[in-house]
């Protein structure tokens, strides 16, 4: 898997592409972390991308569930936008649709985070 | 009827083999690309409970995949030769609780289940078996 960020004054955005399986679950794991916790400083919410995310596991998407937990107890906004049909139907049979925001595109995730 | 087989031992390093054997034997069989994904998550799951929960005491548990096409049905089976463990025996997660309250683990069985048209387990003397179907069309 592949990660980038990008940030702007108000949010921070992590493009995840590829495979987010049990192996590249920890270092994504590790980047997301520092990513929420350098919000939570810098006051800007958090964008995590999936457009080109093309595999996730339970293993990934435990990584999900840890980076929304710690937003919310940080108060940082929190999205995630551009899930490709597998990936949404994983997001979906686990509940995490129902407990993540999750956005159809960067547009309407930037709108639903103030960004 | 298009079949292959591998084996390996439960140990982390060997899941990207396994999906590029899982890969391989789909394109060979000419499966549709939109199929695949349920099988590589499954395959996933069920190998890397086996690698952090089935490992015998004397050394790694081998594993050993197979994968069967019957016109538009899929067979993944796993067999390990670790100790008696039935995983579907476990409680389905609470996939309804709160973000506070959502365990870290447990998913990955619930997904294959979900994903799977079947899933079914028995033990066959000294191997768990696990055996996934699921038409892919």
């Amino acid at each position: 898997m592949n990660v980038t960020q990008d940030t702007t004054d108000k949010t921070t955005t992590l493009h995840a592409a590829g495979r987010l399986d049990f192996e590249a679950s920890a270092g994504f794991q590790k980047e997301v972390e520092q990513v929420v916790a350098a919000a939570t400083a810098g006051g800007k919410a958090v964008l995590i991308d999936c457009t080109a995310l093309e595999y996730v596991s339970s293993a990934g998407l435990r990584v999900f569930l840890v980076a929304a937990r710690a937003a919310k107890s940080a108060s940082v906004p929190f999205a995630v936008y551009g899930l490709t049909p597998s990936v949404k139907e994983v997001f979906d049979v686990s509940g995490f649709s129902r407990i993540i925001d999750v956005l159809g595109d960067r547009a309407s995730a930037l709108a639903k985070t103030g960004g | 009827m298009p079949s292959a087989r591998t084996g390996v031992s439960a140990q982390t390093a060997n899941l990207g083999a396994l999906q590029a054997f899982l890969a391989s034997f789909w394109d060979d069989a000419g499966l549709p690309a939109s199929g695949l994904f349920p099988f590589e998550l499954a395959l996933e799951e069920v190998f890397m409970n086996v690698v952090m929960h089935g490992q015998r005491a004397d050394g790694p548990t081998g594993v050993d995949v197979s994968v069967t096409q019957e016109g538009a049905l899929v067979t993944l089976v796993l067999r390990d030769d670790g100790p008696a463990f039935d995983p579907l025996g476990r409680a389905t997660p609470d996939t309804d609780a709160a973000i506070e309250d959502r365990p870290i683990g447990g998913l990955g069985v619930h997904l294959v289940r979900t994903l799977m048209d079947a899933v079914s387990y028995r033990r066959d003397g000294e191997v768990n078996e696990l055996s996934m179907t699921k038409s892919v069309e």
